[in-house]
């Protein structure tokens, strides 16, 4: 398998807070990773940085031969569009649109909308009968899934999920969780932050993080 | 999908925007009344001074006159003359122009001042002219006459009266048809058609001066002035300056009055626009964060939002100012006592004016650009 993250030596500092301390790691095409340990170790800033929403402060973290450390505003708005689908544990749909209307969105900022391909998504996720409904008039569950369709709908390259059954009762849970499998089993990589041990063993491999640095490195280098 | 999107967010943040919709209909409401008052007013100005009288005056060149030439002669004008060339440049600001030939004659031993003019014309120079009686017409009236309040008040005469006029042994019996009450020194003068004053005076085809009226501002007085002068060589074209120029000293002072007040409700509504815009602003960053969060760029966001307030602007504008024209019939008919024209070139310049208040106003909604979709997406 191809790499296609390669993390090195990436640091990010707030003021005088380290949030990441030097971690590197690689991820192959297909991986489903799962990045684990307690609050404050780093993995949400982690994602972050690989997902264009933050620069780091030092190192390399190149995502399908791109350096996201060298990009731009501009670079990393077209990086995000092109080459990422996020899944929030906050689901953070746009209230005043529709469930259609949101897959849609991600269209839209990517190149032009196609509301039959979004339908589709939607039905996908199995959601064909709630593609007109609100945010509001969905349960988490259903919120999420419309995440998980918008995540996708522009084919990225690395899906980042952030505590995405976080937020969700165990009924939803096992049907997210289902949905993940799904993903990797047609091949998409996933890189996913969760508190959760159970399905942080779903995934391919663990990164633990510990005070912003890889929790063992020789446990974690052996596990990679 | 951006109009789609963009009514979405109409509709998302309509209670706030109310209020913004609000400041900009009530601004552009009066913007319109006080455009459309004003482009009427000056209109309305122009018509309410030609009441005061004739404007331009034309007569003999000011060197013969002051050469001290007898009265029946270099000083007069050869009425054909004058009349060829002001028929021949009439426009439709010409409202009215009557040659006038006046006379000391007697009536009854008393000497009176007679003017000849055409009367017709002359009514229309002066309609502030309270006639009681028939009054005259036709200036082909050969037997009637108009008398001043003054003149009909010392010669005990009134309507349907007969009186003989005599100037150097020249007679004109007279029936009085009229008396004007003009008050001014036309209450001491007897009018008779030209004709009857020229056969009086034994000058005929003579005038003593010929008075125009003239619809317009100020400058186009002046131009028609101009046209008739370079025609008239040998003649003096002048404006009587007491009236062209106090009317455009008052239709000066008023345009500054309107424009003052409508820069200052373009700032209190781009204000309340404003305040309204921070606070919206302050609502949809966590929209901005996922957007950009998404791939959104900055221009297209902003863009967005924008848009939003463009048609917020531009709506405002046009219902403002479609109450606008309502108010200013009112404040016409109020304030006034006339009826205010619509002028439809004031509803593309208020809804500019409106769409560039709303932009103006979503400053806080640039900023909007700044956010850090990490910092929102942390729920920060």
């Amino acid at each position: 398998m191809a790499t296609l993250v390669q993390v090195e030596a990436l640091r990010k500092e707030f003021g005088n807070v380290r949030a990441l301390d030097g971690v590197s790691f690689h991820v192959d095409e297909g991986d489903w990773i799962a990045i684990m340990g307690p609050s404050g170790s780093g993995k949400t800033t982690l994602i972050n940085i690989l997902g264009g929403l933050d620069t780091p402060t030092g190192g390399q973290a190149v995502v399908d031969g791109t350096d996201v450390a060298r990009l731009k505003e501009a670079g990393l708005t077209r990086y995000r569009a092109e080459k990422i689908g996020f899944i929030f544990q906050q689901f953070h749909l746009v209230p005043y649109l529709t469930a259609l209307e949101n897959v849609m969105l991600a269209q839209y900022f990517h190149s032009t909308t196609d509301a039959k391909e979004a339908c589709q998504a939607l039905e996908r996720v199995g959601l064909k009968d709630r593609v007109t409904h609100l945010p509001a008039q969905l349960s988490g569950g259903e919120q999420q899934r419309v995440a998980v369709a918008r995540a996708l709908i522009n084919h990225p390259k690395l899906v980042l999920a952030d505590e995405p059954t976080g937020n969700l009762d165990e009924a939803n849970q096992e049907t997210v969780i289902q949905l993940l499998r799904e993903l990797h089993d047609e091949g998409h990589t996933i890189l996913m932050v969760t508190h959760d041990p159970a399905l942080g063993r779903l995934a391919d491999r663990r990164i633990e993080l510990a005070h912003g640095r890889l929790a063992t490195a020789a446990r974690v280098r052996q596990t990679l | 999908m951006f109009t789609r999107i963009l009514w979405k967010l109409l509709r998302a943040s309509r209670g706030r925007l109310v209020v913004a919709l609000v400041a900009l209909v009530s601004g552009a409401a009066v913007i319109s009344a006080l455009l459309n008052l004003q482009f009427d007013i000056e209109r309305k100005l122009s018509q309410e001074f030609r009441t005061l009288g004739a404007n331009l005056v034309i007569s003999p060149e000011r060197d013969a006159q002051a050469m001290g030439w007898p009265a029946d002669s270099a000083v007069l004008m050869n009425q054909d003359a004058v009349l060829n060339q002001v028929e021949r440049l009439r426009t439709q600001e010409l409202v009215a122009a009557a040659p006038f030939l006046y006379v000391v004659a007697q009536v009854k031993d008393r000497p009176v001042m007679v003017a000849g003019t055409w009367l017709d014309e002359a009514t229309k120079l002066a309609p502030t002219w309270k006639i009681s009686g028939t009054g005259i017409a036709s200036r082909h009236d050969g037997t009637g006459s108009l008398l001043g309040r003054n003149v009909a008040q010392q010669l005990k005469l009134a309507p349907g009266a007969q009186m003989e006029l005599s100037y150097l042994g020249r007679r004109a019996l007279l029936t009085v048809k009229g008396i004007v009450d003009a008050g001014g020194p036309e209450d001491n003068q007897v009018f008779v058609n030209l004709p009857v004053a020229q056969q009086l005076a034994g000058l005929r085809g003579q005038i003593a001066v010929m008075e125009l009226s003239i619809n317009g501002t100020s400058k186009t007085i002046e131009s028609y002035a101009q046209r008739l002068a370079a025609n008239l060589p040998g003649f003096e074209v002048r404006p009587i300056r007491q009236v062209t120029e106090a009317e455009g000293e008052l239709l000066n002072r008023i345009r500054l009055l309107v424009l003052s007040m409508v820069l200052l409700i373009l700032v209190l509504t781009g204000l309340c626009v404003l305040a309204t815009m921070a606070a919206l602003a302050m609502e949809r960053r966590a929209d901005v964060g996922l957007m950009k969060a998404l791939g959104g760029s900055i221009s297209r966001i902003v863009g967005l939002f924008l848009a939003e307030v463009g048609v917020l602007g531009a709506a405002g504008g046009l219902v403002g100012c479609l109450v606008g024209v309502a108010l200013s019939r009112w404040m016409g008919q109020r304030v006034f006592g006339a009826t205010v024209s619509a002028r439809w070139e004031v509803l593309p310049l208020t809804v500019a004016l409106m769409v560039g208040v709303a932009l103006t106003g979503a400053l806080p909604l640039r900023r909007l650009g700044n956010v850090k979709p990490a910092v929102i997406l942390r729920g920060e």
